[in-house]
């Protein structure tokens, strides 16, 4: 039978050692309690029950479709991260950030820096390699200086190109 | 091009030190095909289909803030207006609905979730009365739900029985969570010309004309408006103000596209639009009373701050339709009172007013927000209050709304604070006059002669 949801009362009604269930079918969790009880088996097209993928609706496809068309201000070539250090001059902090880079391979594409009385900040655009994980890098860099010491904020590069360009 | 040190600072700044953020990612959920004759049936199939649709939202949230380097603070969902899922019931008693809606939220993680909803701008349904009904148990049994009426709009008028009628579910919302200082009423709200793709709670829901499933984003940044404001200082004219305004806007709104984009792409779904307001909250700079005394007001509620604040709204919405060919929503200034420090100082230092806080809404993008009034107004006096802002809304065409908090115990000029997001209020003085001929008459004001437009 087609239905979009299973509840407790059609578990109830439909009864029998098992329910066939249609790919898209989502089963209260309710119905699922009430099946279990009764040792009614809930029977998808791939053998017992799981909850399907969500149909997110007949637009969702057009929309997936027209993403990628949006005009979207084009990519700096090269540039995957920006990352932005502030805080008290001391020696080594250069080292310390191009090190978390290396690390992850990121290459360097272009560092500034100014110095006011005993403080600084440093922007760095890095190049990022082909599937590494965003995430990982930034949490290593901005786990770097602390209070009193530098601040290490790391941002995707889309935020900039969103922002600042057309 | 590479970015300069100036864009990149310029960005940053308003992330560290100017509280910009992605207010809210809002995923919308039609659940038409929840109605069921059985109403344990009807909710059984709300909750699971919130969760089936929302169980990743969070997720995806945390995931995009992670990869971009930006904070998403909330994460929400915005459902059709129960009143419509619930008809089949044929139930008098829909708190059931907020029920599984709030066990839903709760399932997926959030904090709020919008639409225990009706539309009675020219009658009721049955489902609809019933739903009005159940709203003060509904709110004060629930956590996360919110709910909306509409009571009015340009083509229908107002109307005024459910004008009256929801003045007393807000009446009684307040006494049911009296111990809260009728907290209640912060997640309750009512409409002129409600906007079906509202992704700011308490009004969230999804229209009939919606999709499936769509992911709305809110954006807000009083405080990177304010501070661009500062930088610009006292000498520039009006022009610049407006233009310096809408650059900000264009910057922040830029953002949501970003983010709506992203988020909409990795839920599968549609992106709806961008809801680009600036929506204060309660933290140092993040206010737009702010913003109206950079642009020149000595306090807001002074002569001067109307017109102050039609530029900022007027500019906001033009730097926002620039940058993205979604927006929507309310887009615009929002005035919560108690949300925003620099309103409190207004009424505290008695520059602000209810009539002037009326006059502001004419050119502000809701309406009156966040309003503390006292505990023993009349049902009457509420629904003139309510009345007097549903006929801005319906006149000029625009979206008006009350969010109104009758604060159980207190008077004119007492203080209640809410803690949190929802802030300190200063009960207001809605005058010692009242309107009771007015509201008893009962009826429907018609709809203006600018509704004829066909």
């Amino acid at each position: 039978m087609t239905k979009r949801f299973l509840t407790a009362e059609d578990v109830r009604r439909l009864g029998g050692p098992e329910i066939l269930l249609e790919a898209e079918t989502v089963v209260t969790p309710q119905a699922a309690e009430a099946a279990a009880t009764a040792g009614v088996r809930l029977i998808g097209p791939a053998g017992a029950y799981a909850p399907p993928v969500p149909d997110r609706g007949p637009d969702a496809a057009r929309a997936k479709a027209s993403l990628p068309m949006l005009p979207e201000p084009s990519a700096t070539d090269g540039v995957g991260l920006v990352v932005t250090v502030v805080g008290r001059n001391r020696p080594g902090v250069l080292a310390e950030i191009t090190a978390a880079l290396a690390s992850h391979e990121c290459d360097v594409a272009d560092i500034s820096q100014r110095n006011v009385g005993g403080y600084f900040h440093t922007v760095f655009t890095c190049a990022v390699p082909p599937g590494r994980d965003f995430g990982s890098i930034k949490d290593s860099l901005q786990c770097l200086g602390g209070e009193g010491d530098y601040v290490v904020r790391v941002m995707h590069e889309s935020v900039f190109r969103f922002m600042h360009r057309v | 091009m590479p970015f300069t040190d100036h864009e990149i600072l310029e960005t940053v700044r308003m992330f560290e030190l100017e509280t910009f953020d992605i207010r809210t990612t809002t995923l919308g959920i039609n659940l038409l095909d929840c109605a069921d004759p059985d109403l344990e049936s009807s909710c059984e199939k709300v909750y699971a289909k919130i969760v089936h649709h929302g169980r990743n939202l969070v997720e995806m949230a945390g995931g995009i803030e992670a990869d971009l380097g930006i904070p998403i603070i909330n994460k929400r969902v915005a459902t059709t207006p129960m009143a419509l899922v619930a008809a089949a019931s044929g139930s008098k008693d829909l708190v059931p609905f907020a029920r599984a809606m709030d066990a839903a939220a709760a399932e997926i993680g959030i904090d709020y979730i919008g639409g225990f909803t009706a539309y009675v701008h020219k009658g009721y349904s049955n489902a609809d009365h019933a739903l009005v009904e159940s709203i003060p148990e509904a709110l004060a049994s629930t956590a996360r739900v919110c709910s909306s009426v509409s009571l009015a709009t340009t083509k229908a008028g107002i109307n005024m029985d459910a004008v009256s009628h929801f003045s007393k579910v807000v009446l009684e919302t307040a006494r049911l969570t009296a111990s809260e200082g009728g907290l209640g009423c912060a997640k309750l709200v009512c409409f002129s010309n409600p906007v079906e793709d509202n992704p700011f709670i308490a009004g969230a829901h999804i229209g009939i004309g919606e999709p499936e499933t769509v992911l709305n984003v809110g954006v807000s940044g009083p405080g990177v408006v304010r501070s661009a404001l500062e930088r610009l200082g006292p000498e520039a004219d009006l022009l610049a103000v407006a233009e310096t305004i809408k650059r900000t806007a264009f910057k922040i709104t830029r953002m949501g596209e970003l983010v709506g984009r992203e988020a909409a792409r990795r839920m599968g779904t549609v992106f709806g639009i961008v809801d680009v307001s600036l929506a204060p909250t309660p933290a140092v700079g993040d206010s737009v009373a702010d913003i109206l005394e950079l642009i020149g007001v000595e306090r807001t509620g002074a002569p001067g701050t109307t017109a102050a604040l039609a530029l900022l709204t007027d500019a906001v919405k033009k730097g926002g339709a620039m940058a993205s060919s979604s927006v929507g929503g309310l887009s615009g200034a929002f005035i919560p009172v108690s949300e925003d420090a620099g309103m409190i100082r207004a009424v505290e230092e008695g520059a602000l007013s209810l009539a002037k806080l009326e006059a502001m809404t004419t050119v502000c993008s809701v309406g009156l927000d966040m309003v503390a009034v006292p505990g023993n107004t009349s049902q009457a006096t509420l629904a003139g209050i309510i009345a007097d802002e549903m006929a801005i809304g319906m006149v000029n065409q625009k979206t008006t709304a009350v969010r109104a908090i009758p604060v159980p115990g207190k008077g004119p000029g007492e203080t209640h604070d809410w803690g949190g997001l929802l802030g300190t209020a200063i009960v207001q003085d809605p005058g010692r006059f009242g309107s009771e001929v007015f509201h008893s008459r009962g009826g429907r004001i018609p709809a203006p002669l600018q509704s004829y437009r066909n």
